[in-house]
């Protein structure tokens, strides 16, 4: 029942509350909310400038130094490092998970025997774990893709195995009576009817998954966009340290996106995330 | 036929609970102390922590951090969501906003955090609020997107007043959406703890696995994490029945 939540896909003004003319008195939806952004940004600006110090992170700051940071080849270098990270121990997690998960959700026996172990170990920050990876990989990019292994790994197995659960059992008496084979059983009816379990899966591990490889950088000091915002942000750089976090933002939020698309695009009859 | 199955279930769940603490035990003592301690040195380690009162000192000063960090985001996110439930127009204006902050890596800020207000309690709650508040407020703003226009109309339509508007609709109605984020606000608010007593000035429990770790301790440091994964069990448990508690009246299961 991991990482589900109600998410309504109304666009914001379908159901105002309270729709009548007087709280809906501004020109359009787009233009309030590049209002506000602006105010926040404005707000962020002048609080920064009166109330902290010189080298505190602002939006104008942040704007001098963005096309230079994103030129800079050692940022580039960092940036590649962590997202390629996170891809290659997403694509671990996933293929692992699913398989675990499916196990699990097909298999009672295998349910029983790993149930506690992955639901426990999915209720583990994993960050706990970080001084244990250290011993075992040493200070390595190993440890980072270990970290986001961990990190990710068994969100998608529970959100897989209550994926496989979830197949109408009539599907598979049919399937059955029509003989057909084990593996087009699993390609034609349970992968399709777990689709929407494996996305909000993905999405949980995506997540989990970014902050495991920022938090290894820190720990570890390994290049990356994590040990890259330390180091700047330990010599006072905040404004540069500070375009990272954009980059990681835009990550976290693109891959947020783009699964939604696909949710959108593929699969409408999904209710899921 | 359900007798044989639960007997069935309770053989495979011991079985592998035991295999589990076979393999901690043995393959603790096949490798090197520092990569691994034998489950009987970890839970001897564990017992000295408890007996020597250092567990429930840094225990209790994880759950200070903790339980302060979660109840100032559970105590800002939820009216905050319910203010934005209100007034249409400041959720239109907000919730993009919002929704990117709750997809963003707060972990990335503790550097930032670090710096700008050193070392003490105060960054530490701030770090835990920054993980806890975003899963509250999102949920609570997705709740009142969900409440149907009908039910303030027919409150309208009566002259309820504020007031009774908000007793009778809007808080009820968004409860077990907010009861949601803070299900998700209990898991990311222990993930922030760890890592503000990792990062921050180190204390608690994570401290504990610090210096455990620090001096090839590997027993204490395993009996450190082992106590935090209870914990996290724990408290995804309860996350869950006080959500479900509220999820009654929702209208579908969760």
């Amino acid at each position: 029942m991991a990482g589900i939540q109600p998410v309504s896909q109304s666009s914001a003004l379908a159901l105002p509350i309270g729709a009548d003319s007087r709280s809906v008195w501004f020109a359009s939806p787009l233009v309030l909310k590049v209002v506000a952004g602006m105010a926040l940004l404005a707000l962020w600006e002048i609080v920064v400038r009166s109330l902290a110090p010189a080298y505190v992170a602002r939006p104008s700051g942040i704007v001098r130094v963005f096309f230079s940071v994103m030129q800079d080849a050692q940022f580039l270098a960092a940036a590649g490092a962590t997202l390629w990270a996170v891809v290659e121990g997403l694509f671990i997690s996933l293929a692992a998970g699913i398989a675990t998960g499916f196990l699990m959700g097909r298999v009672k026996v295998i349910e029983y025997g790993l149930r506690y172990y992955v639901n426990s170990l999915f209720a583990t920050p994993m960050v706990a774990i970080l001084p244990l990876v250290s011993l075992w990989f040493g200070y390595s990019g190993d440890a980072r893709l270990a970290v986001v292994v961990f990190a990710s790994f068994f969100s998608v197995t529970i959100n897989a195995c209550d994926g496989a659960r979830s197949v109408p059992p009539e599907y598979l008496e049919v399937a059955q009576s029509f003989r057909a084979r084990r593996l087009s059983t699993f390609l034609d009816i349970v992968l399709p009817s777990s689709l929407p379990y494996l996305l909000a899966g993905a999405r949980l591990a995506a997540g989990r998954a970014l902050i495991g490889a920022v938090v290894a950088e820190f720990f570890l000091s390994i290049p990356g966009l994590g040990y890259y915002i330390l180091y700047n942000s330990r010599i006072f750089k905040h404004n540069e340290a500070f375009v990272a976090v954009i980059l990681l933002i835009a990550t976290g939020v693109g891959f947020e996106a783009l699964l939604k698309w696909l949710t959108r695009r593929y699969m409408p009859w999904a209710r899921r995330g | 036929m359900n007798r044989q199955a639960n007997w069935i279930r309770y053989a495979t769940v011991g079985a592998s609970l035991l295999a589990g603490a076979i393999v901690w035990e043995v393959a603790g003592h096949l490798t090197s102390g520092a990569f691994w301690a034998p489950l009987s040195a970890t839970l001897k380690s564990l017992a000295d922590l408890a007996r020597t009162g250092v567990l429930l000192r840094q225990g209790a000063n994880s759950f200070e951090l903790y339980v302060t960090g979660l109840a100032i985001a559970i105590a800002v996110g939820a009216p905050f969501g319910l203010l934005l439930a209100r007034l249409p127009w400041l959720r239109v204006a907000l919730e993009d906003y919002i929704m990117v902050l709750y997809a963003t890596p707060m972990v990335a800020l503790i550097p930032f955090i670090l710096s700008i207000m050193g070392f003490g309690f105060a960054p530490k709650v701030l770090v835990v609020f920054l993980f806890a508040v975003f899963p509250v407020l999102y949920n609570t703003i997705e709740g009142a997107r969900s409440i149907r226009p009908e039910l303030v109309e027919v409150a309208h339509s009566f002259r309820s007043s504020e007031w009774q508007l908000w007793r009778d609709v809007m808080i009820p109605y968004t409860l077990s959406f907010t009861m949601t984020g803070i299900r998700q606000a209990i898991a990311r608010g222990l993930v922030g703890m760890v890592v503000a007593e990792f990062f921050l000035s180190p204390s608690g429990l994570g401290q504990m696995i610090m210096t455990g770790s620090q001096n090839f301790d590997t027993a204490g440091m395993l009996a450190a994490i082992f106590v935090i994964v209870l914990l996290g069990v724990g408290l995804m448990d309860f996350g869950r029945f006080i959500e479900k508690r509220f999820a009654a009246w929702r209208g579908y299961s969760p």
